[in-house]
């Protein structure tokens, strides 16, 4: 058999005219695997998977035009000097000539990638959607050791340290903060930033393990650089959109007791000037500043400044959620103790108007100031106690956070098993499936709103139901009997109607005499005088668009409709269980 | 002029013709010039012959950037023709600057930056990258990788502190991965026996009887079969309509097939990343499938409602390497872990080098002593 050629200067068609396989790119680049991953990551460049593989299963597949994409960007002869550059420290080093080895170390080029992320990102709300994953990253190696061999450097940790305080102070100080959620693997927060949603997973503060076999540092580090830079543009545009100067300079003091936040707040309250500078505190504003320059905290901050700053912060246009999320602890004066996550609670608590302090230099209050209403401490017993605050874990706080009103302390206090920490993600009504702890809080909310609710273990009854009604004495006897008549008459003229549509779709042909009888039935019915029939067109939705369907969609549909039983069967299991439980305990009770 | 081809090699005269005396000669000849001319030049100070030109020099291009100004030899002809005058609306085109002047720049630029040594992000060079926004492009759409998200919140379960129900859901299924991977390894396939129990077969007993025979079957065999066919076919156009039938359900089964496997594909999608290259996932020892992270969840011992004693999870790196991986932002790469065998065979075999040295060292020391 003569082997298949292509005639001449005929071009390639369908898959292989789309898509090249990862050595196909390389030679085409002229890079290293190492390089080109580097690149693929800098350019969002990702593999595919073309419907015919027609190089084998066991090759990476790339869009040809991604490919060219990276080719013509400079970036790949910047990277290219980069590597030329390298070899000459090696040759360097080999001839023994160290002197010229570290001159060249230091004057290294350094690599800007600003252009790639303004060409990834051309809108700010683009950039603001792809946000969780930078964010994750930049807080795990903000809290991961440097480490010579896998090559993470110093400088990066506290470049990314740097960038995970400022967003947590833009996001305290204008209250954008919604959920936040302790699980095993760390802290998960959730922000609404110009509508978007961001969640981002922040670390406990122990020691991560750094894996060796399992992680090819080298990608996650170049993730890690293009993250980083996109932060550090976002930060900036943030900044300046509350008029911020932005890198912000913080008080020195405060950096080295590891209170980058509470710097951040009092950076932001000294920088964020309102346009009208009245001058009589003109003085003491740039005596302000002077202190800060010489390294001082000012002591006292002059009242007339924090009500401009006050002022200020008004005038900005907020949300709904914004202003309810500010007056959540408002008023409320928090104290950490030493046991407790600092810079979870130094992030939360400004987040959602609470003033915090905690045992250490630099802190605006100490423990013994009268004004303090909450301390938070985690410990089995508590010593000394003042009766002016109240003393609680810190689940107490995330818990009012989620829930937005303040939860009644008692089931928080020292010594005792908090309730259970529910996550906020996790919407109840959809599961069909509601914990008992949520049903107390939602009562609360009710409470707290002045509404009527059901009593508990009903759980999401129909309301309309007169017999429920009646049987919380809400409403009287009489009331009950007539809406319970109603309610009959809704539902026999919604079964005819039913049977017509029915009859409609089978072809029956409408005699008269079946339409009068129908009539009459319902002319009986109707003694109230409610409305008559609706448009007989209006045929049930579910069987039109069944009809409509075609095959394969009808395939989809029913697809779904099993995922939907299965979710039933699921929450029935779950009840279930929730009755054995119950009886098991009346039993043992017994 | 050279010696005459073979006359005597001896004596004087033979070896005066190999001796060239031309440098001497050549210094006579120099040192009479100059003494002629009023001195040697290398006798003479350096001052006297060279002075430093402190005055504004040119740049010294190379050779390959000396080039001609690309102007078009009317254009030039007349540019220098002050008496005739462009007209204002004609103006020549801006020529682009030379790659290589662009390079120039874009070179002193990075020196001047590199001399700053900025630290950290650039402080004085962050620019709002995003200043100038509402120009178009708006619809242009980038595909995105993979429908899973980038940060995926865990189940109410895996709460520090969670309700009774949830936390049985989240057991339940950490229980259910790790049984899944103790199944596989069990029901595994079963590798391939060295030895197989059967009869040994002679090829060289084989006659031609032998032969001829096993030809005579096969044709019958051949013969039959095209029989049957015939058959089959003439039987085959008698029954269409059966056939019609049996295709159009054939068609439907097809239909529904393909439309659960699309389905299947896109729950697939879901949960793990496509298959990107030549392994499953990185670093696979023994085991052959991508396996997300594992769910974190605290036993139920350790539940204690205390944020302070919590056992937090430290392997939060593994996490989002698995996570970019799910995602199909990486490929998997081949494993650097060594698998059992090898790690076995290494310990063999450092065992018996360290058992040999002891040795040696012992004899030795006896010796000694």
């Amino acid at each position: 058999m003569p082997k298949h050629y292509r005639p001449a200067g005929k071009k390639k068609e369908g898959n292989a005219a789309k898509y090249i396989t990862r050595s196909q790119a390389l030679k085409q680049l002229q890079v290293n695997t190492k390089l080109f991953r580097k690149l693929c990551i800098y350019k969002g460049v990702f593999p595919r998977e073309p419907k015919k593989k027609f190089k084998g299963n066991h090759q990476t597949y790339y869009h040809l035009k991604d490919v060219s994409f990276i080719r013509h960007d400079p970036i790949l002869e910047d990277l290219r000097a980069k590597s030329a550059y390298r070899k000459k420290i090696i040759k360097a080093k080999a001839k023994r000539n160290k002197e010229l080895a570290d001159i060249l170390k230091n004057r290294q080029p350094e690599i800007k990638l600003d252009r790639l992320v303004q060409e990834r990102y051309p809108h700010f709300i683009d950039a603001l959607r792809d946000l969780d994953d930078p964010l994750t990253l930049v807080h795990l190696f903000a809290a991961l050791p440097a480490s010579d061999r896998l090559k993470i450097e110093v400088k990066r940790v506290h470049n990314c340290r740097k960038l995970s305080h400022e967003w947590q102070a833009y996001i305290s100080r204008t209250h954008k903060l919604r959920k936040v959620f302790i699980s095993v693997k760390g802290v998960y927060y959730q922000a609404e930033v110009e509508g978007q949603k961001i969640t981002w997973l922040t670390p406990h503060g122990m020691q991560q393990v750094l894996p060796d076999d399992d992680v090819v540092y080298d990608v996650l580090l170049s993730f890690l650089e293009f993250y980083e830079t996109l932060l550090a543009f976002v930060n900036f545009k943030l900044y300046h959109s509350i008029n911020v100067k932005y890198p912000p300079i913080l008080d020195p003091q405060l950096e080295a007791s590891a209170a980058e936040l509470y710097a951040l707040a009092r950076y932001f309250d000294a920088n964020s000037r309102p346009s009208e500078k009245v001058e009589a505190t003109q003085e003491e504003e740039s005596d302000l500043r002077l202190a800060q320059l010489q390294h001082q905290l000012p002591s006292n901050e002059p009242g007339a400044l924090m009500q401009l700053v006050k002022d200020a912060a008004d005038e900005n246009e907020e949300d709904e959620d914004t202003k309810e999320c500010k007056n959540l602890f408002k008023n409320m004066r928090f104290f950490l103790s030493r046991e407790v996550p600092r810079e979870s609670m130094l992030f939360v608590i400004p987040a959602f108007g609470g003033t915090v302090s905690w045992e250490g230099e630099g802190a605006p209050f100490s423990e013994t100031d009268q004004s303090i209403t909450h301390q938070i401490v985690d410990r089995p017993t508590q010593g000394h106690v003042y009766l002016s605050r109240e003393y609680v874990q810190p689940q107490w706080v995330y818990d009012c956070v989620n829930t937005r009103i303040i939860l009644p302390t008692d089931a928080y206090m020292v010594g005792r098993v908090p309730p259970p920490h529910l996550s906020p993600f996790v919407d109840n009504e959809e599961e069909g499936y509601v914990p008992d702890y949520a049903e107390t809080i939602k009562r609360l909310k009710s409470a707290a709103k002045n509404e009527i609710l059901p009593m508990p273990g009903m759980g999401k009854e129909d309301l309309d139901d007169p017999q429920n009604l009646l049987a919380e004495g809400y409403i009287s006897r009489a009331e009950a009997i007539e809406a319970a008549e109603r309610k009959q008459k809704m539902m026999t003229l919604e079964k005819q109607y039913h049977d017509e549509l029915k009859m409609e779709l089978d072809g029956f042909k409408y005699s008269s005499s079946v339409s009068d009888a129908t009539k009459q039935k319902s002319g009986e019915d109707m003694e109230t005088g409610e409305e008559p029939l609706p448009d007989v067109q209006q045929i049930s939705t579910e069987d039109m668009s069944k009809l409509l369907m075609s095959r394969k969609k009808r395939g989809l549909y029913e697809a779904m409709k099993k995922g939907q039983e299965r979710k039933k069967a699921h929450v029935d299991l779950l009840k279930q269980r929730k009755k054995k439980i119950e009886a098991a305990e009346k039993f043992k009770k017994n | 002029m050279g010696k005459i081809a073979k006359g005597s090699r001896k004596g004087k005269k033979a070896w005066r013709a190999n001796i060239s005396t031309e440098d001497i000669e050549d210094f006579f000849e120099q040192s009479n010039k100059d003494a002629l001319s009023g001195g040697s030049l290398s006798q003479l100070p350096n001052d006297s012959l060279f002075y430093v030109d402190n005055s504004k020099d040119l740049s010294v291009k190379r050779k390959i950037e000396k080039h001609r100004e690309k102007v078009l030899r009317c254009d030039s002809v007349l540019q220098k023709n002050p008496f005739v005058q462009a007209l204002p609306s004609a103006k020549p085109k801006q020529k682009k600057k030379s790659k290589k002047e662009n390079k120039d720049v874009v070179k002193e630029k990075d020196e001047t930056r590199d001399g700053q040594k900025n630290d950290g992000a650039s402080a004085s060079g962050m620019v709002d990258i995003w200043a100038n926004e509402g120009e178009g492009d708006n619809p242009k759409k980038v595909p995105k990788p993979s429908v899973i998200p980038a940060v995926e919140v865990e189940a109410s379960g895996c709460s520090y502190n969670p309700t009774f129900e949830s936390h049985q859901e989240s057991l339940a299924q950490a229980v259910a991965e790790e049984m899944q991977k103790v199944y596989r390894k069990e029901l595994g396939p079963e590798p391939v026996p060295i030895t197989v129990p059967g009869e040994v077969i002679n090829d060289e007993d084989v006659t031609r009887v032998e032969l001829n025979k096993r030809e005579r079957h096969k044709e019958l065999h051949r013969k039959e079969a095209e029989a049957k066919k015939r058959e089959e076919l003439s039987k085959q156009i008698d029954s269409l309509p059966n056939i019609i039938e049996e295709i159009t359900k054939e068609d439907e089964e097809k239909q529904k097939r393909h439309i659960r496997r699309v389905v299947a594909m896109q729950e697939r999608l879901k949960v793990r990343p496509p298959r990107l290259g030549k392994h499953k996932h990185t670093n696979w020892q023994f085991c052959f499938r991508f396996e997300p992270a594992p769910t974190q969840v605290l036993l139920s011992e350790e539940i204690t409602g205390s944020l302070r004693k919590l056992k937090g999870c430290c392997t939060l790196v593994k996490d989002r390497f698995k996570s970019l991986e799910k995602r199909g932002l990486i490929v998997p790469v081949k494993g650097k872990r060594l698998d059992e065998l090898s790690t076995l065979l290494l310990l063999f075999l450092s065992l018996v080098v360290a058992i040999l040295l002891i040795r040696v060292t012992v004899d030795y020391l006896k010796q000694r002593l």
